[in-house]
This record gives structure tokens, sequence and C-alpha cells, in this order.
């Protein structure tokens, strides 16, 4: 395998990401709702609701990531060059949600009408605030959950659906597409952690904002079930 | 007190079976040659193995038997004689009866006075918990001694017949995915407060493991059927209907398989970080990774985390003695022990993962000599 992290604060700072995406893992493994995704237990009308809730996060994701870019100053213009990248890719993927919410038979107007739940509306609350700060590289903490889920839950769920339900249609698209593309994201992330994780204060940063992020997912995926 | 690890010993029943020879011993369901088969094997890269049955699937020797085998090679290769042995702790993921405990049986068998028994019951874990009894008693100076023993004997659940008693007479990937993983075997440990000279001697440091129970559904089992009905064995019933309905067979859902490598990982970061382990010190690893295919991605992983040791350090006999469950482990420190010089403050670290419910368990050892 290809080693990303060079560098010993790189990976310090790698070994507690590993360790706080572990305990993100088990306790997104405790959320009823994917509980019930991981077991075969999932109604369609649970994957609509799951659906609905995601597409907030999709939508504001893209805000705060490109939030995130302006406030990174000349210092942090290779890493502002990522992350634009990044956020350029991503910010009409909730499209790719609607279309699956519509052949899991939703209505259009339903998905769109969503408001935000209160877990979302955490979440975006704590990165909106967190990406307006001067050189926010706390928050290369978030991308690794976020992305993570991308990376290492995409596949598994969409298989996992796609098990229970005998769709005509595709209604995996979000998450297949996540799944497939995460992967480099992924690259992309472990080459910025050498980057940005060059100080003890900064390492911390990044693990505290990954830990807040991984709880308040949680905390999103719990309110699916409350909506 | 310090605990040491004074003699070891371990037993594999028969011939080591290749395996081109598994279905003459296991039988051919329904006649036919498997389709999984080589896939599998292919997989967890297994040459070969021991089972306790003969051709005809009838019993050689009994689990019980084993471990006293094991047991008195262990005893052998002591400095003290069996009758001054003072806790015998066992570990099998199925005796030979349902009830009493394997440990009763087991002295009963070895033939051993004014015991104090420990047994233990799970998957491949439960090995290194029958260890943990007898390291905190001796540790606790509440004994001198023990003996710990465990033993598998899972070709029992693979002969043809289980397979064909089935309602519907289908086989599901989950039931027969063991049959080409799992076989028989025993190992003993041989526990006291002092070193002895002459001989290794292996210091205990600590044993420790991480439970996930509470996160993960049931991942390996006996006792249910494949479906997700909440109806198991004894529910049935008579005993034959639980066996028509496949709630006997032993099963692996091997979607869930993946989360022993990050539950595996995890608990080793976890270590690592409350300074139990310096992945530089550390000079042998013994992992018992049930198949070739995670040792790929174990490695994978820890050099993703920067916790990398180098693979010269791994040591393992899976290739050639099988999977012998939660008997690997000891059978694996048996033979390490046999066919390596150790030098003086040597460090080794045991992992045992389970799938059972994601229990993992580890060990680190220092050589004292």
């Amino acid at each position: 395998m290809e080693q990303f992290i060079t560098t010993t604060l790189g990976q310090k700072c790698l070994k507690a990401l590993l360790q706080v995406w572990f305990e993100f893992d088990q306790q997104l493994s405790k959320v009823p709702v994917i509980k019930r995704l991981e077991t075969s237990r999932l109604s369609q009308e649970d994957y609509r609701n799951l659906l609905l809730n995601l597409r907030q996060q999709v939508i504001e994701g893209s805000r705060w990531i490109s939030r995130c870019a302006s406030s990174f100053d000349r210092s942090y213009s290779d890493v502002r060059s990522a992350v634009i990248h990044h956020a350029h890719e991503e910010h009409q993927d909730y499209k790719m949600i609607e279309k699956d919410f519509v052949a899991a038979g939703g209505l259009l107007q339903q998905i769109e009408a969503a408001p935000r739940n209160i877990g979302s509306d955490a979440l975006h609350g704590y990165l909106m605030y967190q990406a307006s700060l001067p050189n926010p590289v706390q928050l290369i903490g978030a991308m690794w959950i976020i992305e993570g889920l991308g990376n290492k839950m995409s596949l598994k769920w969409a298989k996992a659906i796609k098990e229970q339900f005998n769709c005509e249609q595709t209604i995996t698209t979000f998450l297949e597409y996540h799944g497939k593309n995460d992967a480099s994201h992924m690259q992309e992330l472990y080459e910025l952690i050498d980057r940005v994780a060059t100080t003890d204060d900064n390492v911390a940063a990044i693990i505290r904002t990954a830990k807040v992020v991984g709880r308040l997912y949680c905390l999103q995926l719990e309110e699916v079930d409350n909506g | 007190m310090n605990v040491y690890i004074n003699s070891t010993g371990r037993y594999l029943p028969g011939p080591a079976i290749s395996n081109d020879e598994i279905e003459e011993v296991l039988g051919f369901i329904n006649g036919k040659s498997s389709r999984l088969k080589n896939k599998i094997l292919k997989s967890n890269g297994i040459l070969f193995r021991h089972y306790a049955i003969n051709t005809e699937q009838q019993t050689v020797e009994s689990n019980c038997e084993m471990a006293a085998k094991a047991a008195m090679d262990c005893i052998e290769n002591s400095f003290i004689p069996k009758s001054k042995i003072k806790i015998l702790s066992s570990a099998t993921s199925q005796g030979d009866m349902v009830l009493p405990g394997f440990s009763s049986l087991l002295q009963a068998e070895l033939d051993i006075p004014n015991l104090e028994i420990n047994s233990s019951h799970g998957i491949c874990s439960c090995s290194l918990m029958a260890l943990k009894y007898a390291f905190a008693n001796i540790k606790a100076d509440l004994s001198e001694n023990a003996l710990v023993v465990a033993s598998e004997f899972p070709s029992r659940l693979f002969k043809h017949s289980r397979y064909e008693a089935l309602d519907n007479n289908g086989i599901d990937f989950n039931a027969e995915f063991l049959r080409w993983m799992l076989s028989d075997g025993a190992g003993a440990l041989l526990l006291e407060n002092q070193p002895r000279p002459n001989t290794t001697s292996l210091k205990i440091n600590w044993i420790k493991s991480f439970s996930h129970a509470d996160v993960y559904p049931t991942c390996m089992s006996v006792g249910a059927p494949s479906n997700h009905d909440a109806t198991t064995w004894q529910d049935y019933p008579t005993y034959a209907e639980a066996e028509k309905a496949g709630a006997l067979l032993l099963r692996q859902d091997v979607r869930l398989l993946d989360n022993i490598v990050s539950v595996g990982v995890n608990g080793f970061l976890k270590l690592i970080n409350d300074g139990d382990i310096q992945i530089s010190s550390i000079d042998h690893v013994l992992c018992h990774f049930s198949s070739h295919y995670f040792k790929g991605k174990i490695f994978e992983m820890l050099e993703q985390a920067g916790a990398y040791i180098p693979s010269d350090k791994w040591y393992t006999n899976l290739y050639e003695r099988g999977n012998t469950g939660c008997a690997s482990i000891f059978i694996m420190l048996d033979e390490f022990i046999k066919t390596h010089a150790l030098k003086a403050r040597e460090i080794i670290l045991c992992i045992v993962p389970e799938s059972g419910r994601f229990n993992c368990a580890y060990m680190l050892l220092t050589v004292e000599k």
C-alpha cells in the first residue's frame, strides 16, 4: 500500500482519526434506522425518510466546504485549491438523492419541502461556525468522518438496500456514486492530513472536530425516526 | 505476584488432512462435491488440518479426550506432577455434553483430585478468557499454579448428514462456509507464580479484551435458524424439528465478517494509546486470524494507521495445522516456543479476534528465560 502519511505528527493524527472513526462506526451501528438497515429490517418508507433527511446535509455540505475554502489565507492556498475542488465536485449531489427518492416512490415536492431535522441543524450550525474561522484546518476532521461515510459505508448500505427491496428502478444512485468516488477523495484527504497536522494543537483540533461531527452526524440519523 | 507460562502442550488428532481429502472425511453432501470448497480454501490459505472423526464420520476420540491429551503433553513437559495442579480452567465452543461444564469432564478424564475448576464458553477468544481466570487467580495470590486447556471438535457439526437433515435440503453459503475453515485440536498452558530454569518461561504482562456485542448482530452461531426468526433451538417442540429448520448448523454471517478487522485494529490502537503496547518493542506477533484473507486486510489497516509491525515478526501455523477455534492460539504458542530460539526480554503479542459477536482479546508476554 502506498504510504501517504510521512510525518510523525501526521501519523499521530491518522492513528487518532482512525480510532475516532472506529468509535463512530460503532455508534452509527446502534442508531435505530442504521441498525434496521444493516439487519435487513428497513422498510421502503424508512429508506425514503433516510434520503429525505440526508438531502439537507448534502445541500449544506457543499456550503460549509465552500465557506471553509474561503477561510484559508494565502499560506494555505494549496489546501484551498483541494477544498474548492472538493466542493465543486459535490455541490449538486443532492439531485441524485432527489432522483432516488422519487424512484423509491416519493414525491419530488415532498423532499423539496422537507426542513432540516434538528440533528442536521446542529451539525450545520457547528460546521458553518468552524468554517468561518481563519484557516480552519480542524475541518479536515469533519471531512474525515463525512468522506469516510461515503468511502466505507455507501456501497455496503446500497447493497443491503438492494437486497431488501426488489425495485425495478435504481434507487441507490447516490450511495453507489459516493461509494465509488470517495476513495479518491480519501486519498486527497490523506495528503491533506500530512499538510495540516503540523502542530500538536492542530492535531488536537482535528481530532476534536472529527469527534463532534461524528456525534452530531449520529444525532442527525437518530432524528430520521422522529420526523 | 508475577505469572509465568512454564509449559505448553498440544494435540492434533489423526493424520494431517490435505485439501483434496476433506470431503472424504466430512462426507459429500447429497453425494456431490462442493462447488464452494475451492473458492473458500483459496481464500483462507489453509493447506492441512486434523479431524477427530473418521471417514465414516464416526467420532474417534471425544473433545474431552483431545483436551486431556494436550493437557498431559503440557504437564509432562512441566516441573510439577499433575496431582499438584490447583486450578483447571478450560475453554471450548462446545463440550461433548451440553452440561455439565467442560472442566468437570476434563478433570475426570485427567484424574486430578481437589481441583478448583472454571469453564469458559464462547468461540475463538474464550481460551484467553479461561487463561485470564487462571492468570488473575495467581496474580491475586489465590493459587500458585493453574492448568489452562482449550479444545475444539467442530468437525462433528460438519458431517454431510447434518446438512442433509434439513427440511428444504438446500445449503446456504453461511452454513457451508465454516465447513472449509474449522477443524479439530487442543492446546494447553501451565501457569505458575515463579519462572523455571532450563525451560522457556513467559511472563504474562497482561490479558485484555474488548467486546462489541452491543454494537453488531450475531455473526457466528449455532442454535438459530438462518432466517431472522427469534426462535432458537430449544424453542422447537422437538430437537428433530430444530434440526430440520437448520437451527443446529454452525453459521457465519459472512457479510458481517469484515467488521472483525476494524474491531481488532481498533482495540490494538486503544492499547497503543493507553501505553500498553509500544510497537517498536514487539518482537513477535501471534495473531489468530482465521483466514489468510484477513491477514492482508489487517496489514493494510495497520500500515494505514502508522502502526505497522513488519511481516517477518508475525508467526502463524494456520496453514499447516488448520483453524481450531479457541484452541488455535495455544497450539500456535506451543509450536512457536518449540521451534524458536527465544531470547530473554523479547516481547510477544498475542491477538485473538472472535467473530461470534465481535470480541477481541490481546495478551502481552515477556520472555523470562
